[in-house]
C-alpha cells in the first residue's frame, strides 16, 4: 500500500519538479530587465507617469517578448533633479538587479552622475527626455530619443520673421535647457534677419510674472520668446500675458512645445489660444500610428488629459531597446548594442525618425503649431507647418 | 515714472496675497505658539475645494470662496482635536516634524485623488476683465485682492481688539491658567481661532490662485516663503505681518524686474538684514 | 529636565564603553558591507547624509539652535571638493580636508550670522542662508556648472591602490572609515569642558552667563567644528558620486536632515546614526515598492514618532532599557 502510494507518487512528483525546474531556467535565462529611472513621485511626478505610459503602450502593442526574450521593467524614483541619488539607483540597478539596459531619466544632472557607470556596468542608457546637448559626450554608450531645445528651437526663428515679428525679447527659466534654448533662438532668429533686443533670464520657482510683463513693455519688443518648464511657471506666465494686455496689444508670443503640453492646455485655456510654438512632437498629431499610440498610452496612464510628450520619448526608448535585444540575441554586450542602433530609423508617433550615427541623437521632424480647439472643443497643438529631419544643432559639428 | 506705479501697483496686489494667506499662520504661531508648517497645506484644499466647486460643479465664484472656507475648516477640526492639540506645549522640533508629516500626507492624498495637474479657478466676468487706470491696464482680480487683503487686516483687527471673543483670546493666549479660572473656556477659545485660521488660509489659497497656483506641491513649494513673511513681521501681530507681506513683496517684485536674473537672491538677502536688524520680527513682541 | 547631563562616571568606564560603540558601528558598518554588497553607492549616502544629519546634532542638540540650513554647509564642502577635483586635486583625503575647511569657513559666517537671533526669526535666518547660497551656487554656474550640476570629476585611486569604481567598495569603506574617525573626534568634543559648556548653554544660559562664560564664541566655535563635519559629508558625496548638484546646498536637504535628527533623537550622537539609518532605509525600501505614492507613508510615520517616541528612536530605546533594568534613578524623575 505504502509502496503503491509512493510510487505514484514519485513519478509524478519528480515530472512537476523537473517541469518547476525548466520553467524557473528558462524564465531566468529568458528575462531581460530594463531599469527605468524617473521622476515617479513630487512635483514631476506627471512627466514621470507619462514615461511609464509610454513604456507600458509599448509592451501593451508589441507584447512583452523580443525575439524569444521576455521583458522586465524595473522603475526606480528620482522625484527631484539629485545627481547623488540618480548613482545609487543605477548602480543598485546595474549590480544587484541585474539590468541589462537603463531607460528614463527626466533631468541633466542626474544623466551626468549616470553616464560614468555604464561602461564598466556594461549597459547602454537610453534617454526618454534630459535635454541638454552636452550629454550625448559624456559616454560613448548613451542614445536619446528625446529632443533638445536647440533642435525645437531654431525653427522659430525663420517662421517668427516670416510673420513679420523681428524685435524679441527673450526668457528663459536660468538652468542648462533655458540657456540652450535662448542660444539657438538668438542664433535662429539673427540668421533669418531679426534680433533679439534683451535676453533675461528668470529663477525656474517664478510663478509671478507681471513685473516681466512690465519689461517686455518697456522694451517696446513686437514679439516674445519664451521657455519655461511646464507646469506653476507656465500657468503664470501665459495667464500674465493675457492679464497684463501684452497679447491685446498684438505681442506675439513665440515658444518651444513645452510652454503648452498637453496636460496643461486644459488649465491654461482661453490664455493660450493663438500661441504658436515648435516641438516635435503633438499627442494630436494626425497619423494612423499615432492613434494607436495614444490609445494604448491613455489606457496605460488612466486619464486622457494626463497624456503629454515624454510619452513618446519613453515609446521609442523602448523600440530602440527592443532593437538592442534582437540585434545583441539576448546578451549583455553594451557597445554592440549602442552599434546596432545606430543610424536606425523607424516611422515613430511622432512622424519618420532616426538615430543619428555619428551622435546617437534622434533626427526628427519639428513641427511648428497652434493652440486652437479640436472638432470636441478640446484644446490642442495643432500643427500648421513642419520641417523635417532636423537635427541637433548643440552637437552638429 | 509710469512704470515706478506700475510696478508699485504689481507689488501691493502681490503683497496682500501674500498677507491674506499668512496672516491665518502668523495668529497660530503668534498666539497658540504652533510652528504649522501645514498652513499651505489648507491653503491647498480650499484652492483644490474651489477649483472642484467653480470649474467642475460649475458654481459662482463667491459660493465657490464660502464652501472651500467651510469645507477645508471642516477637514481641518478632527485634526486639531487629534493631532494639534497634542503638540500646542510641546516644543517646536516637535511641532515642526508633526506638521511636516501632515504636508507630506495631504501632498500624498491630493495627488492620488485628483491627480499631478494644476487647478485653475476660473473667476467671474467682472474680476477677469483688464481695469484700466490710466497709467496701465490692470486685472480686475488683482484689485480685488487688494480689496480682500485690506477687509481681512481691518476686520481681525477689529476682532482681536475690540470684541469680547479677542480678549478671551487675548487673555488666553497671556496667561492660560489664569484665563481658565477666570472661566474663559480655553480650549473653544483655541479651537476657535484655530478654525479662525484654517479659514483664513483657505480664503487666500483661493484668492491669491493667481499669483500662487494650485497643484498638489503647492504645500511644500511655498511653505519656506510663508514661514518667512510671518517670522519677518513678527509672529502675532497683524500690523507686522502686513507690513512684511508689503515690504518683502515690493522688495521680490522690484528685483524681479531689475535683476530678474538673480532669482530670489535679493529676497533672502532683504530677509536676513531685516531679522538681524530686528530680531524679534518687525513688530514683534518680547518673548 | 529628564536627560540630557550624563551620568558622571569614571575616565575608564567612559572610554570602554566609547570604545564598544565605536566597535558596534564598525561591525554594523562592515555587516552593511558583506550583507549588502549591491547596494554600496546607497549605502555610501547613508554615510555622507549620517555626517550631515551629526553636524546637525551639534547645533541643535548640544547648542539647542535649530537650523533649517544645514545644507549650506554640506553644500560648501560638495562644492569646494568637486570644484578642487575638477581643477587637479584628485587626491580623496586631501579633497577631504579641503571640504571640510570650506565648511569650517561657512560655518564660521553662518554662526556669525544667526548668533545674532533667537528662536523662531533664528530658524528663518538659517532658511534664507541656505536659499541665498542656493541662488548663488545657480548663479555662478561658470564655476559651480550651475543647474545641470557640476560634473566631469575623476578622483584619483584612495591611497593610490582602490579605485572608486561602479562596485562602489572603495567608496564605502573609505566613508565608513571617516565616519569612525569623525564619531570618535566627536565623543572627545561632546565631553571635554567646552561640550559642557554647551550644553549648559542649552540648558541654563542665565547661570552660564553668571559663571562669567560669555555665550557667542564657544557657540561660534560648535558652528565651526559642525561645519567642518557637515563639509566632509558633503566632499565624501561629491567623491563617491563625481557629480555636485544643487539639491546639495537645498533647504530640502537641510529639512531631511532635521526630520532625521529628531526622529533619531536628538542630544545624542547615536540618536543621529539610527534616525538616518532608519529614515533613509524607509524612504528607500518604500521608494522602491511603491515609486508613485511613498510620501504619505513617509508623513504618515513622522505624525506616529511626534505621538508616540516624542524623544526620537534612541530616546525610546533608552527609555525601553530603563524600564527593563529599572534603573529609574538615572532618569532623574
Amino acid at each position: 500500500m505504502t509502496k503503491g502510494f509512493l510510487n505514484r507518487l514519485l513519478p509524478a512528483g519528480a515530472l512537476a519538479l523537473a517541469g518547476a525546474l525548466t520553467l524557473s531556467a528558462s524564465a531566468w535565462a529568458d528575462t531581460i530587465k530594463v531599469g527605468i529611472i524617473g521622476p515617479f513621485s513630487g512635483p514631476f511626478a506627471l512627466q514621470g507617469k507619462n514615461f511609464q505610459a509610454g513604456a507600458e503602450a509599448w509592451l501593451a502593442q508589441n507584447g512583452k517578448t523580443v525575439a524569444g526574450h521576455d521583458i522586465e521593467l524595473v522603475y526606480r524614483d528620482l522625484p527631484t533633479a539629485n545627481p547623488q541619488q540618480a548613482r545609487a539607483l543605477a548602480q543598485e540597478l546595474i549590480v544587484r538587479d541585474k539590468v541589462q539596459y537603463l531607460g528614463g531619466v527626466y533631468f541633466t544632472p542626474d544623466a551626468m552622475a549616470i553616464t560614468p557607470l555604464l561602461k564598466q556596468g556594461n549597459v547602454p542608457l537610453v534617454i526618454f527626455n534630459a535635454a541638454t546637448s552636452a550629454i550625448m559626450n559624456s559616454s560613448p554608450l548613451v542614445v536619446r530619443t528625446s529632443f533638445t531645445l536647440g533642435q525645437t528651437t531654431t525653427p522659430l526663428g525663420k517662421a517668427a520673421v516670416e510673420r513679420g515679428v523681428k524685435k524679441f525679447v527673450s526668457i528663459v527659466s536660468d538652468y542648462g535647457p533655458g540657456v540652450d534654448a535662448e542660444g539657438a533662438f538668438k542664433k535662429a532668429i539673427e540668421a533669418a534677419g531679426g534680433e533679439v533686443k534683451e535676453a533675461i533670464r528668470i529663477p525656474l520657482n517664478t510663478t509671478e510674472f507681471s513685473p516681466i510683463m512690465q519689461r517686455i513693455r518697456d522694451a517696446g519688443a513686437e514679439g516674445v520668446f519664451a521657455f519655461l518648464p511646464s507646469g506653476p511657471p507656465t500657468l503664470g506666465f501665459v495667464k500674465a500675458f493675457s492679464d497684463t494686455g501684452l497679447k491685446k496689444a498684438g505681442v506675439k508670443l513665440f515658444a518651444p512645445g513645452d510652454l503648452t503640453q498637453e496636460s496643461d492646455l486644459p488649465a491654461l485655456g482661453e490664455a493660450a489660444a493663438g500661441l504658436i510654438t515648435s516641438f516635435h512632437y503633438a499627442v494630436s498629431h494626425e497619423s494612423e500610428i499615432n492613434k494607436r499610440f495614444v490609445a494604448a498610452a491613455e489606457k496605460a496612464i488612466g486619464a486622457p488629459d494626463l497624456l503629454s510628450f515624454p510619452a513618446v520619448g519613453a515609446y521609442d526608448g523602448m523600440f530602440v531597446i527592443s532593437k538592442m535585444i534582437a540585434a545583441t540575441a539576448g546578451k549583455q554586450d553594451a557597445e554592440k548594442a549602442v552599434e546596432a542602433v545606430k543610424g536606425l530609423g523607424w516611422e515613430s508617433p511622432r512622424g519618420p525618425v532616426k538615430i543619428d550615427p555619428e551622435t546617437r541623437h534622434i533626427t526628427q521632424t519639428i513641427y511648428l503649431r497652434e493652440v486652437a480647439k479640436d472638432a470636441q472643443g478640446r484644446w490642442i497643438n495643432k500643427e500648421i507647418a513642419s520641417v523635417p529631419e532636423q537635427k541637433d544643432p548643440g552637437l552638429a559639428k | 515714472m509710469q512704470t515706478a506705479l506700475s510696478i508699485a501697483m504689481d507689488a501691493l496686489a502681490y503683497g496682500m496675497a501674500l498677507f491674506i494667506i499668512c496672516i491665518g499662520l502668523s495668529l497660530t504661531m503668534g498666539l497658540m505658539r504652533v510652528v504649522n508648517l501645514a498652513h499651505g497645506a489648507f491653503a491647498m484644499i480650499g484652492g483644490y475645494i474651489a477649483s472642484y466647486a467653480a470649474r467642475d460643479l460649475g458654481l459662482g465664484y463667491a459660493f465657490a470662496i464660502v464652501l472651500a472656507m467651510i469645507g477645508t475648516v471642516i477637514i481641518a477640526v478632527p485634526l486639531e482635536r487629534l493631532l494639534y492639540r497634542r503638540i500646542y506645549d510641546r516644543s517646536e522640533l516637535s511641532q515642526v516634524l508633526m506638521t511636516i508629516g501632515i504636508t507630506f500626507c495631504v501632498i500624498g492624498i491630493t495627488n492620488y485623488f485628483f491627480g499631478p495637474t494644476l487647478k485653475t479657478i476660473p473667476l467671474p466676468a467682472e474680476l477677469a476683465r483688464s481695469v484700466d487706470l490710466g497709467f496701465r491696464s490692470i486685472a480686475g482680480h488683482r484689485l480685488f485682492v487688494i480689496a480682500s487683503g485690506l477687509v481681512v487686516a481691518g476686520g481681525l483687527w477689529f476682532l482681536i481688539e475690540r470684541t469680547g471673543f479677542g480678549i478671551h483670546l487675548r487673555a488666553a493666549v497671556e496667561n492660560a491658567p489664569m484665563a481658565r479660572t477666570l472661566g474663559i473656556r480655553t480650549e473653544i477659545i483655541y479651537a476657535a481661532s484655530f478654525a479662525l485660521a484654517i479659514g483664513l488660509a483657505a480664503f487666500g489659497g483661493v484668492v491669491g490662485a493667481e499669483f500662487l497656483p494650485i497643484e498638489p506641491y503647492y504645500a511644500l513649494r511655498y511653505m519656506v516663503t510663508f514661514l518667512v513673511v510671518v517670522s519677518v513681521g513678527g509672529a502675532g501681530s497683524i500690523a507686522g505681518a502686513l507690513a512684511a507681506c508689503l515690504l518683502l513683496g515690493a522688495i521680490d517684485v522690484t528685483a524681479r524686474y531689475l535683476v530678474p536674473d538673480f532669482g530670489n537672491f535679493f529676497f533672502y538677502l532683504a530677509v536676513i538684514l531685516v531679522v538681524c536688524a530686528f530680531p524679534r520680527g518687525l513688530m514683534g513682541r518680547a518673548q | 529636565m529628564a536627560s540630557g547631563m550624563p551620568v558622571p562616571a569614571s575616565t575608564g568606564r567612559t572610554l570602554g564603553r566609547d570604545l564598544l560603540g565605536l566597535a558596534l558601528i564598525a561591525l554594523v558598518g562592515l555587516a552593511g558591507y558583506w550583507l549588502f554588497p549591491d547596494n554600496l553607492a546607497f549605502l555610501t549616502r547613508v554615510i555622507s547624509v549620517a555626517l550631515l544629519v551629526l553636524s546637525l546634532d551639534l547645533i541643535v542638540g548640544y547648542c539647542g539652535i535649530a537650523s533649517l540650513g544645514q545644507g549650506a554647509l554640506y553644500g560648501a564642502g560638495a562644492y569646494a571638493a568637486g570644484i578642487a577635483c575638477v581643477h587637479g586635486v584628485t587626491d580623496p583625503v586631501l579633497l577631504i580636508l579641503i571640504g571640510a575647511a570650506a565648511g569650517a569657513v561657512m560655518g564660521l559666517l553662518m554662526g556669525a550670522i544667526m548668533l545674532r537671533a533667537h528662536g523662531l526669526p533664528q530658524l528663518v535666518l538659517s532658511i534664507a542662508i541656505v536659499q541665498l547660497l542656493h541662488e548663488a551656487a545657480n548663479k555662478a554656474s561658470s564655476i559651480t556648472g550651475g543647474s545641470d550640476g557640476l560634473s566631469g570629476m575623476s578622483p584619483a585611486p584612495l591611497f593610490g591602490l582602490f579605485e572608486f569604481d561602479l562596485w562602489g567598495r572603495s567608496a564605502y569603506l573609505f566613508g565608513l572609515g571617516l565616519l569612525l574617525i569623525v564619531f570618535a573626534v566627536l565623543r572627545f568634543v561632546t565631553r571635554s569642558p567646552f561640550g559642557m559648556v554647551c550644553r549648559g548653554l542649552k540648558e541654563d544660559p542665565l547661570r552660564i552667563s553668571a559663571l562669567g562664560i560669555y555665550a557667542f564664541p564657544v557657540l561660534l566655535k560648535m558652528f565651526v567644528i559642525s561645519g567642518t563635519v557637515a563639509g566632509m559629508g558633503g566632499a565624501l558625496a561629491a567623491i563617491a558620486t563625481q557629480v555636485v548638484g544643487l539639491d546639495s546646498v537645498s533647504f530640502e536637504v537641510s529639512a531631511n536632515a532635521l526630520v532625521m535628527l529628531v526622529l533619531g533623537g536628538i542630544g545624542h550622537l547615536y540618536g543621529a546614526l539610527i534616525g538616518t539609518v532608519i529614515f533613509m532605509a524607509l524612504e528607500h525600501i518604500v521608494a522602491a515598492i511603491n515609486p508613485f505614492h511613498w510620501m504619505t507613508l513617509v508623513g504618515a510615520v513622522l505624525i506616529a514618532i511626534v505621538l508616540f517616541a516624542p524623544r526620537g528612536l534612541s530616546g525610546t530605546l533608552d527609555e525601553l532599557a530603563r524600564l527593563l533594568t529599572r534603573d529609574r534613578w538615572r532618569a532623574g524623575r
